[in-house]
């Protein structure tokens, strides 16, 4: 048990999972502590899944500097890693004279920030770009997409963990101390021992950097309601659909997703509950009515589910949302690189993060290169979106793809077999369906689950009380109804 | 690319019976596809009896009713591939199926759709509140219990008084689970009237109208419910909330045509029903693609499954014999109180038998017919509700050949 | 003293009213068929109602073979009934028609299978 790491990432979202694979490009003892049961619980995987332009955040900052990057790396990201990325655009619709110049001040912004594919277009043009849209005007940014940011995180933390690196889940950092020059990292199931500690813990980095000495930061919780409609309105939508945005929030949007669903969302509201994932009825209604006054299709019998999102700000004494703080406090905390408010565009904005991360580390200590590491990943492959002779040669290589399990979205046995033995060793049902898309459909899992579940004890040699569904605690049956419990 | 008379989609009630009709008719080029590993469809989990009276004379189970038309399925040698999942299905009549074997393409004169429905999901209510585990549909949740040998929970609280949520409070309570109450949002109940006595009453399980389920709670699994009264419009009335304690909601909230492959066929959907639009030989707006059964429009009882299935069977027989169809060009209108019809167009050369739901409560009313205002039949009625489905025969010589018609409730 | 029942012996649910005093029933009205009113007066004796469930399969391609009651029982008798249906375990091959418990608890009813379970065969 008390065996040393050179480097504990704690926080397996999106950006642990980003820095956890930077790091395994140099020979480093990685440990990644996540207390889910899965990647991508929280933050990285409750937002829009857009690949954002870099021109709604304030130039100079490391918002816009990381976002832009991110962007432009993200067809070589997805080219390695193996995930579903689309570099669709998007527009932000205007109408009146304030929203022109609004948009105007934009788009330098997002030109100074150095972005490019930024166009003013007229309504004949907009209507062209998505036929439904209700505007006057847009901004076009051409380079902004649409991607899964659950098989994005997964693609980071499997590639991670074939380059060496261990992930750990139900491990909760208890609390952290520093004995001479190793700290010393308290779970519930027992202590890690540590030279670098990286705090990744998205909502929870108050905490962590609190625990790591580097006190005072206001972090607030903002937190977004969304709608997700059925596949059949993604064709009618290629790309997001923006208001005019302001440098704090983007306004209430709607965006296909990579898989044809339609998302609508996000209002924002300041919260101190930052695991409370309850969307209340009055704003999903809200959302329905903003979301149809840029895009009329939105109906409530298209609706197959909502969610919501919590994203961590790192706001001033005046409650101004602040710039991401990524530092390495020397004085009160050395080998420690502190995360605090890492929120939008924090998903496109990940692998720069994790980069700048590596860095400040490296600035301070030289790490070896890992000779075997490689970038790439493949992921599992989707029978659904084969052709019938590459579906007909699966088949053929593997009888378990002739075996559909969910129909609605089209995963067969086999993809399911591969998700439930899939590297991080998840066995969760939402961790399956998050890696396959079984359950997601119009069925919601009615007519599927219960054979995923059954999967999951034969797989696993599990008992069936002993599966869960996402959380830890969130058993979902409570055995057998006859013969042995 | 195989060539068949028949390809029919589904082995549960519709698909074995228009199968066997088929097979009655003269048609011997057919194939049945099931995705399932067996034949029988969701009857395969409905182990409860009271199925068949009408076709049999006795009240069977769920298994017993399938297993009748799976025997006679075997017995004539109707050819069928469990384990068949249909992918795709042309507006030509082209339909892939993904099989363990590989895939299967057949090119159809005919297609019979009988893919049955599927259950509304919490999803598609959008109930508020956080995403526990312990909210199943009833569908789901008894197929954990007949088919998996699993039991979903021990504190039970019910949305819906659907005929299957009913099911399961009964079920679930013969198990050893404590079904708290049954809440239902409309001031009536969704489900038959001798379901509320045999599977609620019975068991002292309490059904509260015109209420509902305003927000779930429990991060990990589920730990209450908030229920609430609604007003007329639907809406919960501030003031009447009151929480239950419970491990398990299960959902009986409707159930809803599978219609995935329709939208590929590029078949009109009828909005009401959500299934195919369908003229009275039950063929949908792309020739030779026909649709019965829960497909098509929920029916309450299988007994009217079969014999929908079957009427279908004879018109395709009638199709893949080469008879020249004849143009429908009659639409027939839900009017005042009826929700939905089945069949949407008609010719008005033909009989059919005209299926419909009210969307109230009824006492001593008629059902009528009218076309361009003037009656056509009308059907006397004691009680209608719209967890009944109706059935009125219309005879083609009451009719003219031009003129809409309309079913309204007097 | 009068009482309104549904018939629950098909779906067509009759609404019956039944009028009795000092235990003699008067009128029954409101049945469309013989068994509602057949119906009613066990109801006003002693009621009785069958049950469905199911029974463990040992070796069988199914966990459980679904078994129903050939008669109705005593309402008071269904979880005495359930109880000997929990205990009732077979080896497959299971043939639906199959009687597994006679005269369950020494009442007028079997328990007889309603679902034909094959043999799992090994080593699939």
């Amino acid at each position: 048990m008390q065996e040393q790491y050179d480097v504990i990432v704690i926080g397996a979202g999106v950006v642990g999972s980003a820095i956890a694979r930077e790091l395994s490009r140099y020979r480093l003892r990685i440990a990644v502590l996540e207390k889910n049961l899965d990647v991508c619980n929280e933050t990285s995987g409750r937002n829009s899944a857009v690949v954002h332009g870099g021109f709604a955040n304030p130039v100079g900052s490391l918002k816009a500097r990381f976002c832009v990057s991110g962007n432009k790396m993200m067809d070589k990201l997805a080219a390695e890693l193996d995930f579903p990325f689309k570099r669709c655009g998007k527009v932000l619709v205007g109408n009146t004279p304030a929203d022109m110049e609004q948009l105007q001040r934009t788009m330098e912004q997002g030109a100074i920030n150095g972005m490019d594919g930024l166009e003013l277009v007229d309504e004949a043009r907009l209507h062209e770009l998505v036929p439904a849209v209700v505007g006057k005007f847009a901004m076009w940014s051409k380079n902004s997409g649409i991607m899964d940011p659950f098989l994005y995180t997964i693609a980071l933390a499997e590639n991670a963990h074939a380059n060496g690196v261990s992930y750990f889940f139900d491990h909760e950092v208890t609390g952290i101390h520093r004995e001479t020059d190793v700290y010393v990292l308290q779970t519930g199931k027992g202590d890690f021992r540590t030279r670098w500690v990286v705090n990744a813990a998205g909502l929870g980095c108050k905490r962590i950097s609190d625990m790591l000495g580097i006190t005072g930061y206001r972090v607030v919780g903002s937190r977004s309601n969304y709608i997700i409609l059925h596949k059949r309105m993604g064709r009618l939508l290629p790309m997001p659909v923006y208001p005019v945005p302001n440098n704090v929030y983007m306004g209430i949007h709607v965006t296909p997703t990579v898989d044809g669903n339609v998302t609508v969302g996000p209002d924002a509201e300041n919260t101190d509950k930052l695991d409370d994932y309850t969307v209340p009825q009055k704003n999903i209604e809200e959302l329905a009515a903003s979301g149809t006054v840029l895009w009329p299709h939105i109906h409530k019998k298209d609706q197959i589910r909502t969610f919501a999102g919590i994203q961590p700000k790192l706001v001033d004494e005046n409650g101004t949302v602040q710039d991401y703080k990524i530092e390495i406090r020397d004085d009160i905390a050395p080998q420690a690189v502190n995360l605090v408010g890492i929120e939008s565009p924090g998903l496109t904005a990940s692998v720069p993060i994790a980069q700048y991360v590596v860095e400040l580390m490296r600035e301070r200590e030289a790490f070896a290169e890992n000779p075997a590491f490689n970038p790439c990943r493949k992921g599992i492959v989707r029978f659904a979106d084969c052709t019938p002779a590459e579906q007909a040669r699966l088949i053929a290589s593997d009888q378990d793809y002739g075996e559909l399990v969910c129909g609605c979205e089209g995963v067969t046995k086999a993809e399911l077999l591969a998700a439930i033995h899939n590297p991080l060793g998840v066995v969760t049902m939402t961790g399956i369906k998050y890696r396959t898309r079984a359950m997601m459909g119009g069925c919601q899992g009615g007519f599927c689950q219960m054979k995923i579940e059954q999967m999951i004890e034969q797989e696993l040699g599990c008992r069936p009380q002993e599966v869960c569904y996402s959380r830890k605690g969130s058993w979902v049956l409570t055995g057998n109804m006859r013969g042995e419990a | 690319m195989e060539r068949k008379e028949v390809v029919i989609i589904g082995g549960g009630p519709a698909g074995l019976a228009a199968a066997v009709e088929l097979h009655k008719q003269g048609v011997r080029d057919m194939v049945i596809l099931e995705r399932e590993d067996r034949l029988g469809g969701i009857l395969r989990q409905c182990i409860h009896d009271g199925f068949g009276l009408g076709r049999f004379g006795e009240s069977l189970s769920g298994p017993e009713y399938a297993q009748a038309f799976i025997d006679e399925v075997q017995a004539r040698g109707i050819p069928y591939e469990t384990g068949a999942a249909v992918l795709e299905l042309t507006c030509d009549r082209k339909v892939t199926a993904a099989t363990r074997s590989g895939l299967r393409q057949y090119e159809a004169k005919a297609v019979v759709l009988a893919m049955g429905c599927k259950e509304r999901s919490r999803g598609s209510l959008g109930i508020p509140g956080e995403r526990p585990s312990g909210v199943f549909t009833a569908g789901s949740a008894q197929a954990y219990m007949n088919l998996y040998n699993r039991m979903p929970g021990r504190e039970v609280v019910i949305l819906g008084s659907g005929d299957i949520g009913m099911i399961m409070a009964r079920r679930l309570t013969l198990e050893g689970a404590h079904v708290q109450a049954v809440f239902e949002l409309l001031p009536h109940p969704s489900g038959l009237p001798r379901n509320i006595v045999q599977c609620l009453d019975d068991y002292d399980i309490p059904l509260y109208l015109s209420h509902t389920v305003t927000e779930i709670h429990g991060r990990t699994r589920l730990t209450g419910v908030t229920v609430a009264e609604v007003d007329v419009d639907r809406r919960p009335i501030p003031g009447t909330e009151q929480e239950y304690t419970c491990d398990t909601l299960i959902l009986s909230v409707g159930l809803i045509p599978e219609n995935q492959l329709l939208e590929g066929a590029g078949i009109v959907i009828d909005p009401r029903t959500n299934g195919a639009a369908v003229d009275e030989a039950l063929q949908t707006s792309v020739p030779g693609i026909f649709s019965a059964g829960n497909v098509l429009h929920v029916h309450d009882l299988v007994d009217f499954v079969s014999l929908e299935a079957e009427t279908l069977a004879r018109s395709v027989a009638a199709y893949v014999a080469g008879t020249p169809p004849v143009p429908c060009n009659l639409a027939v209108e839900a009017g005042r109180g009826v929700g939905h019809t089945v069949p949407q167009r008609v010719s008005g050369t033909a009989d059919f038998t005209l299926s419909l739901r009210v969307t109230g409560h009824y006492r001593d009313c008629r059902l009528v017919v009218r076309q361009d205002g003037r009656e056509v039949v009308s059907k006397r009625m004691k009680k209608a509700i719209p967890a009944e489905m109706v059935q009125l025969a219309v005879k083609a010589g009451n009719l003219r050949r031009i003129g809409a018609l309309e079913v309204s409730v007097e | 003293m009068k009482k309104q029942y549904t018939c629950i012996i098909c779906p067509n649910g009759c609404e019956i009213e039944a009028e009795w005093d000092n235990g003699k029933i008067l009128s029954v009205v409101g049945h469309t068929c013989p068994k509602g009113e057949q119906y009613v007066r066990q109801e006003l004796t002693a009621p009785k109602r069958t049950i469905a469930s199911s029974i463990l399969v040992e070796n069988g391609v199914l966990p459980l073979a679904s078994v129903r009651l050939t008669a109705p029982i005593p309402k008071e008798m269904i979880f005495p009934v359930m109880e000997q249906i929990r205990q009732i375990t077979l080896r497959a091959p299971v043939k639906a028609g199959t009687v597994v418990c006679r005269h369950v608890c020494g009442l007028e009813s079997d328990v007889v299978v309603t679902k034909n379970v094959e043999e799992r065969k090994q080593e699939e």
